[in-house]
């Protein structure tokens, strides 16, 4: 397969891109229930024997079983709910038990060095899992001006990410409505685990 | 793969390699790149009103790799 650079201006090596893929197919997964095109996509993916590539088969073979409906029904009773959903992917909920609280408040100046900030569209707060990860896919990728080093990347998961998801993945694996998301939940924690490790590797 | 800025040590790129590499990432790979990124678009527009964080980079660089 040719490989089409994600963002042509950067050159990031194929171990680096893999994750930036991980994270960005997970801050999807995690944003907004999916769509016909992503459901197929997840059909599609195979893995190997390795923990994360049974995570991944597994996720075909729910995504296989089930329709779009029911893939919105199952995001909706997890995230959404009818007066809230079965879990809350926030870091603040995570960390204090209420949202909007100081760790919202430093992950945002964290943002701030890094000069991002919320879209004025965004309905959700900064630090919902999928923004997190779509920030992480983001630093890899040099989407906020240059490539962001390992060293400031592992500050970025350790005081924002590593504190309190791989908790939200456990919950999500075992929550009561998780059918597609008890795979999600599987892969989320691998990932995070292989985040964690990885990054203590190149420290 | 071959010249990087990208300091990744031997050790940190052997561990990746076994840990995502060796797993469907070929598989997600593929699609995310090709499929999804024909498509980048349309998860963000959707991750959007779900408090998806666009920033001007953000666009930029998917307008970039629209192309």
């Amino acid at each position: 397969m040719e490989a089409i650079p994600l963002s042509p201006q950067f050159d990031v090596s194929e171990e680096e891109l893999s994750r930036a893929r991980l994270y960005r197919l997970l801050s999807r997964l995690l944003g907004a229930p999916a769509d016909d095109e992503l459901l197929l996509f997840l059909r599609s993916l195979k893995g190997d024997d390795s923990p994360l590539g049974q995570g991944l088969a597994a996720l075909s073979g729910v995504a296989d079983r089930l329709s779009v409906e029911e893939v919105a029904q199952e995001f909706n009773d997890l995230f959404i709910g009818v007066i809230k959903g079965e879990l809350l992917p926030y870091g603040s909920h995570y960390l204090t038990g209420f949202l909007n609280e100081k760790p919202l408040a430093e992950l945002r100046d964290a943002m701030s060095e890094l000069g991002i900030a919320r879209s004025d569209a965004a309905s959700e707060t900064e630090d919902h899992i999928a923004s997190l990860f779509e920030i992480m896919h983001g630093m890899i990728m040099g989407d906020y001006g240059k490539p962001v080093s390992l060293a400031d990347q592992f500050k970025f998961f350790k005081d924002h990410v590593e504190t309190w998801s791989i908790k939200f993945f456990e919950d999500l694996e075992a929550a009561k409505s998780a059918r597609l998301f008890m795979s999600v939940g599987l892969i989320g924690r691998l990932f995070m685990e292989i985040e964690g490790e990885a990054f203590k590797i190149a420290a | 793969m071959k010249n990087k800025k990208s300091k990744t040590s031997g050790a940190r790129r052997e561990f990746l390699k076994t840990a995502t590499l060796g797993v469907g990432a070929a598989a997600v790979a593929g699609t995310l790149l090709k499929g999804d990124d024909a498509k980048a678009n349309a998860p963000l527009k959707s991750l959007e009103g779900a408090g998806y964080s666009e920033t001007e980079h953000v666009k930029k660089y998917y307008e970039l790799a629209r192309m």
